[in-house]
């Protein structure tokens, strides 16, 4: 309980200290670390996922298709409801939670038990300052731009393959995406995404600086713990905007007409 | 009566270790254990003391020192540490250029000529030198990159810890003209080698 607390009250003063240090990103090794960064999970990231996105939107409209029955305008809204507010948002999540979340946090880790950070205090340089806030600000832009590369991804690959599925031509449901899609998706994708990012990172920034022992076991204790509770984070955050922003209108929108 | 660059005292129960480092003049300290040895320079180089230690910088008194005048001691004083390792993400350039980066003084062309003349100095090829990082360096490369970016700062004060473990004999040697190169730049420096009786 008490070291549940203290991981709470931890991950409140980290992201309080990263939102008051945000200028700091001009100065230029912080910058630089910064687009190392958004380079590391946002563009080596990407090309694993075009195929992993585009086959999602086809399962979800072709598992979707099959089971409801459904016509055009249903299989949009999937597109829509599921693979656009939801699925690709939790998709870029977990990419960048098996990818960044565990380098970040075994990267900072090790520098905490070989004293790297501490060789960093003595040259006066803060460790929020140069570790902390590249990474968290690198991360959220980067989980933003990742997810709206995989809904794009997604919801083309639903587009353009769903015709062998169901008896839809591309343009039909083309036409019916852009009648359906309000700006509200976007930007709660967006925002969403950009919690995500910073609930990660924050997460495994926090336990990556704050490993249990200073050994080099701790290490990997570091990146389960990171992982684990980053995922946790992901899951409440999904839930709680989720009902936060849309409400019973979200769930009543997917409940079929009666 | 001679100014001091470093005045410091340690009493435990197994053993006392004191320190008189006049400024300016060149100091061997061999202090009883790594333990000590940790203390001491950790001390000197955080310009703070813990309970049972006391230590002077400069003719200041560590305890109890506003945060802005300790970091002004701080930036007086360069080490060559285990304690203050390079970063083993960055390469040498990185590594040598960050506190300048980050502090944004001196300006990186400055440093940079400085690491080319030192490097090149201790017989170094600088381009090929600055482009590795620290697990590509040998022992005596990694402290050659350590020593080029406590040099950046110009300090007043040099701490050389255990400079020679894990030197060959050739290497020791190669080693042994850091103190002239600070000398070089520095002709007012005090230099203080800390090593453990063991070593010595």
């Amino acid at each position: 309980m008490l070291q549940a607390l203290r991981e709470i009250e931890g991950g409140i003063q980290l992201s309080l200290n990263v939102a008051a240090r945000a200028p700091r990103l001009r100065v230029a090794p912080i910058f630089e670390s910064f687009l190392r960064q958004v380079y590391f999970t946002g563009v080596t990231a990407a090309t694993g996922v075009v195929l992993r996105a585009c086959g999602l939107g086809v399962i979800i409209i072709a598992v979707m298709m099959d089971m409801l029955d459904a016509d055009v305008d249903l299989a949009v809204k999937i597109l829509l409801l599921l693979v656009f507010r939801e699925i690709g948002p939790l998709a870029a999540a977990v990419v960048v939670i098996l990818r960044t979340g565990t380098a970040v946090s075994a990267e900072m880790a090790m520098m905490r038990v070989s004293g790297q950070t501490r060789a960093l205090r003595y040259m006066g340089i803060d460790l929020y300052d140069y570790l902390v806030l590249p990474r968290v600000a690198g991360i959220m832009l980067a989980t933003a731009a990742l997810t709206l590369y995989v809904q794009f991804l997604a919801v083309l690959g639903g587009l353009v393959l769903s015709p062998f599925v169901i008896e839809a031509s591309f343009t039909e449901l083309t036409d019916r995406l852009f009648d359906l899609f309000a700006p509200v998706d976007f930007y709660y994708s967006v925002l969403k995404s950009l919690l995500f990012g910073f609930a990660i990172a924050a997460c495994c920034c926090w336990h990556g600086l704050n490993p249990p022992d200073l050994t080099q076991n701790a290490v990997p204790k570091a990146v389960t713990r990171a992982v684990t509770q980053s995922a946790m984070l992901v899951l409440l955050i999904n839930a709680v905007f989720a009902y936060l922003v849309f409400g019973i209108l979200f769930f009543g929108l997917v409940k079929a007409p009666a | 009566m001679t100014e001091l660059a470093v005045r410091y005292r340690r009493k435990t129960a197994r053993h006392e270790v004191q320190a008189a480092v006049p400024k300016g003049a060149v100091t061997r300290m061999h202090v009883p254990d790594d333990d000590a040895k940790a203390h001491l320079v950790t001390a000197v180089l955080k310009a703070r003391c813990e309970p049972g230690e006391e230590l002077e910088l400069f003719g200041e008194s560590a305890a109890g020192l506003p945060p802005p005048r300790r970091e002004r001691l701080r930036a007086r004083v360069g080490a060559v540490s285990p304690i203050v390792g390079l970063i083993t993400n960055l390469n040498a350039w990185e590594n040598i250029a960050l506190p300048a980066a980050y502090h944004g003084a001196p300006p990186l062309e400055q440093v940079a000529m400085l690491a080319h003349e030192v490097l090149a100095a201790f017989g170094a090829q600088p381009r090929h030198f600055l482009a590795r990082i620290p697990d590509e360096l040998g022992m005596l490369e990694r402290k050659m990159a350590a020593f080029v970016r406590s040099l950046v700062t110009a300090p007043e004060l040099m701490v050389f810890d255990a400079l020679e473990d894990g030197l060959s004999y050739a290497e020791c040697r190669h080693a042994a003209r850091f103190e002239a190169e600070y000398r070089a730049r520095q002709p007012q420096g005090t230099v203080l080698y800390v090593d453990t009786r063991e070593d010595s």
